[in-house]
């Protein structure tokens, strides 16, 4: 069996502006509350249609295998995808600078205070939604793949290494990775 | 070396070798500020961690720029932002361009067969843990469970989940 994690979407793509690709991720950014993957999948897949399905799970894959912080990665590479140099600048500055700057600014006067009782409980609310978002991004990326045994069977195993037994994500992606990638070349029936 | 300097130059090495983002390296970093340099306190440490979670924006980097700013000040905390985020992006941006470019190539397509799906159930295993560190009553596991369940079943733009759980927190169910 093939197995091909690249085809392309059927409806033709839109082209993205430097001002919308920095609005964009600015507002990723500053929403996003730890589950910034599913808000930078709605906007650059569902919304503006700047890449396909596979396009952004193409990125997310190169992101998770980098050394950095993976979700300024995505914005980084969904700019250079659609606009190059001056796209990636341009949402790097939107995802990183600007809400950088905004939260250190917010980050001295929580420190000059003691935290606001309020403040903490909304905290709460979004933390718990963000991370329902990003387990909901995982399973819907997986979803066009459910019917591909070894798919389902990695993720699985990669989930399982993490979450359940807690082991470090540098073990569990010397150990997976390589058994994948000999199962991936079996699974194309030929030799590297 | 100045400590800016030093800071600035082990944050960039850091941030080289931070595979699946930066709190694997973050018992690294505590390490060299706190025993090594004695910049910042075990308490400095965890407060800044615990206040860049709560802060919208890329936290990790702005955990770095609160400690670059205990360090020495405004030039501090931009040079520890910028050794923490500008090294990251130089390699997304090239890799992603080498990668992109050999879409088709018969070794990105076994590359991208097996790492996709490791890619998928980590970012599941990131939710399920980031839930187990937030989620500290029933009320916050049902939010949880509610916005993955709607966000997969229907198509609601992902803030209005957001904006409800905020809601409901302010009132204190969460």
């Amino acid at each position: 069996v093939t197995i091909e994690l690249s085809e392309e979407a059927s409806a033709p793509l839109n082209p993205a502006s430097l001002s919308v690709l920095f609005i964009e991720f600015f507002k990723v950014s500053l929403l996003g509350f730890g589950g910034g993957i599913a808000l930078a999948h709605r906007a650059a897949v569902e919304r503006r249609r700047w890449l396909s399905e596979a396009e952004f799970a193409d990125a997310l894959t190169l992101c998770q295998f980098m050394p950095g912080p993976n979700v300024v990665g995505i914005a980084v590479c969904i700019g250079a995808k659609t606009r190059g140099a001056a796209g990636a600048m341009a949402a790097f500055i939107g995802f990183a600078m600007i809400p950088g700057a905004i939260g250190f600014g917010l980050a001295l006067l929580y420190l000059s205070r003691t935290g606001i009782p309020l403040v903490q409980n909304i905290l709460s609310g979004l933390s718990a939604a963000a991370a329902g978002l990003m387990l909901a991004t995982g399973l819907r990326l997986l979803k066009p793949h459910i019917r591909d045994p070894r798919v389902v069977a990695f993720a699985g195993l990669a989930f399982a290494g993490l979450a359940i037994a807690r082991f470090p994500l540098l073990l569990v992606l010397a150990v997976l990775t390589p058994l994948s990638i000999a199962t991936a070349v079996i699974a194309r029936g030929r030799c590297p | 070396m100045t400590p800016i300097t030093r800071l600035a130059l082990f944050l960039a090495l850091m941030s080289s070798i931070s595979f699946g983002g930066i709190p694997p390296v973050l018992p690294d970093i505590r390490h060299f500020v706190v025993d090594t340099n004695g910049w910042l306190t075990d308490q400095d440490f965890a407060n800044f961690f615990a206040l860049a979670q709560t802060i919208p924006g890329p936290n990790m980097i702005l955990m770095m720029t609160l400690i670059g700013w205990k360090v020495s000040g405004l030039v501090g905390a931009v040079a520890a932002a910028g050794a923490t985020a500008v090294p990251p992006c130089t390699m997304y941006f090239v890799g992603y361009r080498l990668w992109d470019r050999c879409r088709d190539k018969p070794w990105q397509r076994v590359a991208r067969a097996s790492l996709a799906p490791l890619t998928f159930g980590l970012i599941v295993a990131g939710g399920t843990v980031m839930a187990q560190t937030v989620d500290k009553s029933w009320g916050a596991v049902a939010v949880t469970a509610a916005a993955a369940t709607l966000l997969l079943a229907t198509r609601v733009n992902p803030l209005w989940l957001l904006g409800a759980a905020g809601a409901l927190g302010a009132f204190g169910l969460v």
